[in-house]
């Protein structure tokens, strides 16, 4: 996966502590430096790239759970139904890379990401760290929805990704912010 | 059934930009929309027709086709909830149709930027949804 990792600066605001930097840890942790599934899909067929859609995936999962901690209300509510629908997405994608011959890889235990996540200390500080990491889930399926090489991988992709942006949106409107941010969500024709 | 080509493909995605358009203009004339929320949804649908409208200009469209407001738009212009319901039922079909059209799309370098437009509707559904002010933010 081409997820970019924005390096750390000597001086960073606390809204990057918590969503850029933090969130480029938990990519560089989830599966980057992942063995692609095991077993036997060809080369070029796209497990791979799904390896790293559901690498991402689970470490997201895990990360809810986290955010869960310090929110209340409808901010928690809302992330318990976006977290139910990571989990619907872990289970297509795990399906998929199984369609295609190759081995789903597991999530590492919930020790482990919590190593990887900054601190949350209220729903403000959970809801910045949120919108942050479906931003990046939102350019992951993107970038996949040009690399797969199957109609039915990309419709796949392209229906997750719809839901990560539906996601996207309702962390920015419990934060108090238009649902969309401008009319492209990443790049532009 | 025949494969749609490119063209056809963002002719039926400018159709279904225009028909949103024509919604938020009509709710905004008709203030069944908040001005905030009706505004910033018209302004991203224009600025969606507008980069369809140079996609299409790039694949070799010369004849635009003409577009019709939806014939269901007046009985839904009546309050704020049947307008908001009626939106999100066409950002929804909007999404499905993206998400389709991103995925069997020719042209590898129009998928990206498909799936970003796509990806905004879907924002505008849970907007919608907030608007609306029952059940969940997520469908």
């Amino acid at each position: 996966m081409k997820a970019s990792l924005r390096p750390m600066g000597s001086s960073i605001t606390r809204r990057e502590a918590l969503g850029g930097a933090a969130a480029a840890l938990v990519l560089a942790s989830c599966g980057g430096g992942d063995a692609p599934p095991g077993g036997g899909p060809k080369p070029g067929s796209g497990a791979a790239l799904l390896g790293s859609l559901l690498a991402l995936e689970h470490a997201v999962v895990a990360a809810y759970a986290s955010c869960e901690e310090v929110l209340r209300g409808d901010a928690l509510r809302t992330a318990r139904a976006i977290a139910e629908q990571e989990r619907a997405h872990v289970a297509r994608l795990q399906g998929l890379i199984r369609d295609l011959g190759g081995d789903p890889p597991a999530g590492r235990s919930a020790e482990e990401y919590a190593r990887t996540f900054p601190r949350l200390r209220d729903g403000d500080d959970a809801l910045r760290f949120a919108e942050d990491l479906e931003q990046r889930q939102v350019r992951a399926y993107l970038e996949a929805l040009t690399e797969l090489p199957d109609l039915d991988l990309r419709t796949a992709a392209a229906q997750i990704g719809a839901d990560e942006g539906a996601h996207l949106g309702a962390v920015r409107v419990l934060q108090g912010l238009p649902a969309a941010q401008g009319p492209f969500v990443t790049g532009a024709l | 059934m025949a494969e749609r080509s490119d063209l056809e493909l963002l002719e039926d995605l400018l159709a279904l930009e225009h028909r949103l358009l024509s919604a938020y203009e009509a709710a905004l004339r008709r203030a069944v929309i908040g001005p905030e929320l009706g505004g910033a949804l018209r302004d991203q649908e224009r600025e969606h027709v507008r980069a369809l409208e140079q996609a299409l200009a790039g694949a070799g469209r010369r004849n635009p086709r003409a577009s019709v407001p939806p014939p269901e738009l007046g009985a839904v212009l009546r309050d704020r909830d049947a307008f908001a319901r009626f939106a999100l039922d066409l950002e929804d079909e909007a999404v499905a149709a993206y998400a389709q059209t991103a995925a069997a799309i020719r042209n590898p370098r129009l998928r990206q930027p498909l799936g970003s437009i796509m990806a905004c509707e879907a924002a505008h559904g849970v907007a919608l949804r907030n608007a609306l002010g029952t059940g969940s933010l997520v469908d």
